[in-house]
């Protein structure tokens, strides 16, 4: 086991295998090309993506499913390519949301481009769709007044 | 906002060394060709507002946020 150090989570073990790796990186972080998921009991179904390189970069992740069970996303081409996928090819994804805190304690999910990973070989993608009706703040608790998303 | 009507094969120039061609205009979509010094940045405004939120998730979440995302995910 190889250590790495982790502002949230002190010093953390990671097998290499285990690794997540975005080859183009993440738009805003395009050096951070190497994370060790984290998922813990107590904090499921939150996945936390620790750079490997960097102990103060800690996204907060959640499954799209968690979310929207109905959630779909259509995939270009050239992002099935980055994570090693034939376009025709019809294989089950991760699809992670990444969460931001938001200013008055009401959390947002990005749906509008969620990071795609193939679990085979643990490639994975921002994947920012153009034609998506989704948003890059989506409100994870919809607020009594806020308007009901059909 | 300065507003300019064009037809597909015009182009228009912003400062000295950007040019901006309407390749094809379709029904729901333009096709534009960007001519631009190496040095500008073009991004898609999906892929800057994606750079934006990814720096906002990266500043962490509270403990007590945390806790109460929970609580209300598992319910």
């Amino acid at each position: 086991m190889l250590r790495c150090a982790s502002r949230e989570f002190g010093v953390i073990e990671y097998d290499t295998s285990t690794l997540i790796s975005f080859p183009r990186g993440l738009p805003g972080f395009e050096s951070e090309r190497l994370f060790v998921p984290i998922e813990r009991e107590a904090t499921k179904p939150v996945l936390f993506l620790q750079s490997l390189v960097s102990p103060d970069l800690c996204f907060l992740t959640l499954p799209v499913e968690a979310i929207d069970p109905n959630y779909r996303i259509a995939l270009s081409v050239d992002d099935l390519n980055v994570i090693g996928i034939a376009a025709e090819a019809d294989k089950s994804l991760r699809c992670l949301a990444l969460v931001c805190a938001g200013e008055k304690g009401s959390p947002t999910v990005n749906l509008l481009g969620p990071l795609v990973i193939n679990p085979e070989t643990r490639q994975g993608v921002q994947a920012i769709r153009d034609d998506s009706d989704y948003s890059v703040q989506h409100p994870l608790f919809p607020g009594p007044e806020a308007p009901k998303c059909l | 906002m300065l507003v300019i009507r064009r037809r597909a094969g015009e182009s228009l120039f912003i400062g000295e060394g950007v040019e901006i061609k309407i390749l094809e205009v379709g029904a729901s979509q333009v096709k534009l060709g960007i001519e631009a010094p190496k040095e500008v940045t073009i991004l898609r405004s999906e892929v800057r507002e994606t750079q934006q939120a990814n720096q906002a998730a990266a500043r962490q979440a509270s403990p007590e946020l945390m806790a109460e995302m929970l609580k209300k995910l598992r319910r």
